[in-house]
């Protein structure tokens, strides 16, 4: 298995560097266009939320990714040094005329992680959040 | 923070304001920027993505600010140009109800069809 660590400061702009490296990533892994497209957002959100959420902007505070790479999978650690949280809401999440009135225009994020990978699971403890995700590589016919 | 001028690419065609998107990344970073096109809108806007290769949960969140900007005034919205995934990802979240992706070449119809001013080509 080989393993990448990449420790961002809580910048949303270096978003953008950890959504370039899973893109780099799943091509390794020979997904599909689409497949990385939807890496991309999963991972996108998942950062977003631990920079905005977990690390509540602190700029000081890092957002550690490690992206695993196995035989028949990506998996993809995106761990924050945030008090924790009680849960994640994966509800399924669309935009509604309430919410429109109301101002209500965020929190699609989770819903669309729980939709674009394969598998994920939360960890989360007063030291922090980890969210993993998991996107399995296609089945190569025999 | 960006000026609205290097990210949005404003055309004027009778009613209807043509947005065309030119930052390929429509995020929590260009959403400020994007957001400032927001406060002028015509009767008819038309966000274009055609240059438009990623868009998040942050950037839907600046997309739905044009929505909320066009209702108050009685204004429509579309999209054009949004890419298969990005068509998706719309509909997932169900945005295409209040941002209903159209074909550039039926924006004139829909134009003269409803009473306004149509483009000029």
């Amino acid at each position: 298995m080989n393993r990448i660590h990449l420790h961002i400061p809580s910048d949303l702009l270096f978003e953008r560097v950890v959504r370039a490296s899973a893109a780099e990533l799943g091509t390794t892994m020979g997904f599909s266009d689409e497949r990385i497209e939807d890496l991309k957002l999963a991972v996108s959100e998942a950062v977003t939320n631990a920079i905005e959420h977990g690390n509540s902007g602190k700029r000081t505070a890092s957002v550690e990714v490690i992206f695993s790479l196995d035989q028949d999978k990506l998996e993809i650690e995106i761990i924050d040094s945030g008090p924790g949280v009680q849960s994640f809401n994966t509800d399924r999440r669309v935009v509604e005329e309430d919410n429109l009135e109301a101002g209500m225009l965020r929190g699609f994020g989770m819903y669309l992680i729980s939709e674009l990978v394969d598998q994920y699971e939360v960890q989360s403890s007063s030291e922090g959040t980890c969210l993993k995700l998991r996107i399995f590589r296609p089945n190569k016919p025999s | 923070m960006s000026d609205v001028s290097t990210v949005i690419k404003r055309e004027e065609l009778g009613d209807v304001a043509i947005l065309r998107i030119l930052t390929n990344s429509v995020d929590a970073v260009s959403a400020s920027a994007i957001e400032q096109a927001s406060s002028n809108m015509n009767p008819i806007t038309v966000l274009d993505f055609a240059d438009v290769a990623f868009i998040n949960s942050a950037g839907i969140s600046v997309l739905l600010k044009f929505v909320v900007a066009a209702r108050k005034e009685g204004h429509k919205i579309f999209c054009i140009h949004v890419s298969p995934h990005h068509q998706k990802i719309f509909k997932m979240v169900e945005m295409t109800r209040f941002m209903p992706i159209i074909e550039e070449q039926d924006l004139a119809a829909y134009v003269d069809a409803n009473g306004a001013q149509a483009p000029s080509s």
